[in-house]
């Protein structure tokens, strides 16, 4: 009997039995569409990741006040020391980095006329728009004699244009935080996710000399929350850390036997981290796709153990007129292959549109890839091979006089 | 796989048959030797329990027996593997059971090209075979039908129909009437005289009614695993009725017109 003629064989069976091939399809339809899926979405977390790195800036380094828990403790409670504007200023000045800035940053009342809202000041440098990579849409950012006069400017995201000047050009108006009038000077460009956890398209910029004056109250004047340095582009990023590390000791007058009061917290470690995430969450679904996989597959094998019963005066006439052991085994082998393929197809159609689904959402854009549709075919013939491989062969192993004899 | 010429279609010598349960041995058929010439048409007729329906899964190599000898056109059987055993069903027997044993999934043509898609024969030309002999059984125009929406006798005629759709020198007919009523029982009984006597097929019929053992030309009675019989039909048909008549003390019937046995 040639192949052709038991694929058609067993789509007929199938087809003979609708509801039960559906249900029994079932597990390897949710199986193979969690594997696919999976795929899917590690691929698509993968270059998401690497698309908010660009977005982040490369090279760049966090440093934040406080080395260990204890010490973190003391500098809330204003005991221990801090970074310092002239910490950043000094650090601006190593020719292991490309720049280094300071930020104070903290939630506020904006108001223009009676729209107001709370949002995340930034306070910050001119240099901060060059590490950071931020772009001016519409008027400009300001300068370093803006800074040094703690002049009340602000540069404000896209959304925040919008949300207080719709329609309105915003360049020139007054912008009150926190009852401070503040005037727009620029508009930055672009959006995005930001290493903080806002949007660019969120962000509201004022010369950190303003925010110190104005906004945030901190304990010690000329302290800031923390420092944003950029390593040279093709430098070494461990020698700028190690040259960061050693200033600061330097400076905090800290003795060899004791810790950092500061850290040092690297973008790309972040991005480790991210991955590291997104592979365990690859592994968890590709779990819950294996044990579907399994239990689908438990399945196959208990309806086709039915339908070999079911079907055994069938066997015995087979064999009766010329069905070899090997023909029998073949014919039951492949309807199990082929209810895993057709549920392997539906999973992949079912994955495609869940993944459809999560890319309209917008977050997030997921494609089936063709190298997890082959590997989704793959195993789902490899389940119907194993799965039902018991079931073919016992049926083969049936003897016709006993076969033709069962009622 | 060549058979010698002249020598007989079945040939068995000394069979034995028996049935294991429980370590307990029970045996069905005692010794049983027989040969059946090419062209024979031989009824093997017997109570339930005869084991003539054992004797004839032997024949049609869907059992093996547990002794003695069996050549089925030339080959010894008992050697033969599963796989071998197939074969030889596929090219050497047709069969034609008393519940037809149609496949009801497929339709009639499919069911029978059946024995020439096993024995690799390409679709269209087992259909196309498959069309010729339901042709000869007059059911060309049933051919995309499926079995269950046929009667009882066109169904077998079907069934018969697959049997010969191989061309197998040998036919074995298990109670191929069992299941019909008295005309088409004829019919099908009929339509096995013809391919015997025009196509030289040899029949081998198990019946337990006289009227349709009637129709073959040798008959072979069975008892308890033994032969009680073995000779010429009309000879062993009156001597079962006189035995009957001497068992129930009172003479036979008349024959009825259509249980005569026709004239050859």
């Amino acid at each position: 009997m040639n192949p052709l003629q038991i694929t058609i064989e067993a789509f007929r069976s199938m087809l003979a039995n609708r509801l039960r091939t559906l249900l029994t399809m079932l597990g390897i339809i949710i199986g193979i569409a969690s594997v696919v899926l999976l795929l899917a979405v590690g691929d698509s977390m993968k270059r998401f990741i690497s698309k908010q790195l660009e977005q982040l800036g490369t090279n760049m380094l966090f440093i934040s006040p406080g080395g260990d828990r204890a010490q973190q403790q003391r500098l809330r409670n204003g005991a221990a020391p801090a970074l310092t504007m002239l910490d950043a200023a000094a650090l601006n000045r190593l020719p292991s980095l490309a720049g280094a800035a300071p930020t104070l940053q903290g939630g506020f009342n904006l108001a223009v006329g009676n729209e107001n809202a709370s949002k995340t000041v930034h306070g910050v440098t001119p240099d901060m728009f060059k590490i950071r990579g931020w772009k001016i849409d519409k008027g400009s950012a300001f300068s370093d004699a803006d800074v040094r006069s703690a002049a009340r400017m602000v540069v404000i995201g896209r959304k925040i244009a919008d949300q207080f000047f719709y329609k309105i050009d915003p360049l020139g108006k007054y912008i009150r935080i926190e009852n401070v009038s503040f005037q727009v000077v620029g508009v930055l460009y672009g959006e995005g996710k930001q290493v903080d956890g806002g949007d660019l398209s969120d962000y509201v910029l004022v010369p950190i000399t303003a925010a110190a004056a104005n906004l945030v109250k901190m304990q010690f004047p000329g302290n800031v929350h923390y420092v944003v340095a950029q390593g040279k582009s093709g430098g070494n990023l461990q020698d700028a850390i190690q040259d960061i590390n050693e200033t600061l000791r330097d400076r905090h007058r800290i003795k060899f036997e004791q810790p950092d009061d500061f850290r040092i917290d690297n973008l790309a470690s972040f991005a480790e981290t991210a991955k590291t995430i997104s592979a365990g969450l690859a592994a968890l679904l590709g779990l819950i796709g294996a044990i579907s996989l399994i239990v689908g597959g438990i399945g196959i094998m208990n309806i086709m153990l039915v339908s070999v019963t079911e079907r055994t005066r069938e066997i015995g006439i087979r064999m009766a007129i010329g069905a070899k052991p090997r023909d029998v085994l073949l014919q039951f082998l492949t309807e199990a292959v082929v209810i895993c393929l057709v549920g392997g197809v539906f999973g992949i159609v079912l994955a495609t549109a869940a993944a459809a689904a999560i890319t309209a959402t917008g977050k997030f854009d997921v494609f089936i890839t063709l190298q997890a549709v082959v590997v989704a075919c793959g195993f789902s013939s490899l389940v119907g091979v194993f799965f039902g491989f018991y079931p073919a062969r016992r049926a083969s192993k049936l003897l016709p006089v006993d076969c033709l004899r069962y009622e | 796989m060549t058979a010698e010429v002249g020598s007989p279609l079945i040939d068995i010598r000394g069979v034995t048959k028996s049935y294991f349960s429980g370590g307990v041995e029970t045996k069905v058929l005692f010794g049983i030797d027989l040969a059946v010439p090419r062209g024979d048409f031989l009824a093997v007729m017997g109570q339930s329990g005869s084991g003539k329906s054992t004797l004839m899964n032997i024949f049609g190599c869907l059992d093996q027996a547990t002794g003695g000898s069996y050549f089925l056109n030339g080959i010894d059987t008992l050697t033969l593997s599963r796989a071998e055993l197939a074969t030889i069903r596929n090219r050497t027997i047709g069969f034609v059971f008393q519940s037809f044993n149609l496949i009801k999934r497929m339709s009639v043509a499919e069911n029978v090209a059946l024995p020439l898609i096993y024995a690799g024969v390409s679709r269209a030309k087992a259909h196309a075979k498959a069309l010729v002999e339901l042709e000869r059984v007059g059911l060309k125009e049933y051919a995309k039908r499926t079995p269950n929406q046929l009667s009882g006798g066109q169904q077998q005629r079907v069934a018969i129909a697959r049997a010969l759709v191989g061309d197998p020198p040998l036919i074995l007919a298990d109670e191929p009437t069992g299941n019909l009523d008295t005309h088409t029982s004829e019919e099908i009984m009929r339509s096995f005289q013809q391919l015997n006597q025009e196509r030289g097929i040899t029949i081998l019929l198990v019946t337990h009614e006289p009227d349709i053992a009637a129709y073959s030309k040798r008959l072979m009675r069975l008892k308890d695993g033994h032969v009680l019989y073995d000779g010429p039909a009309a000879e062993g048909l009156r001597e079962m009725a006189l035995g009957q008549e001497a068992a129930l003390g009172h003479p036979p019937l008349p024959p009825h017109p259509t249980t005569s046995v026709p004239a050859p």
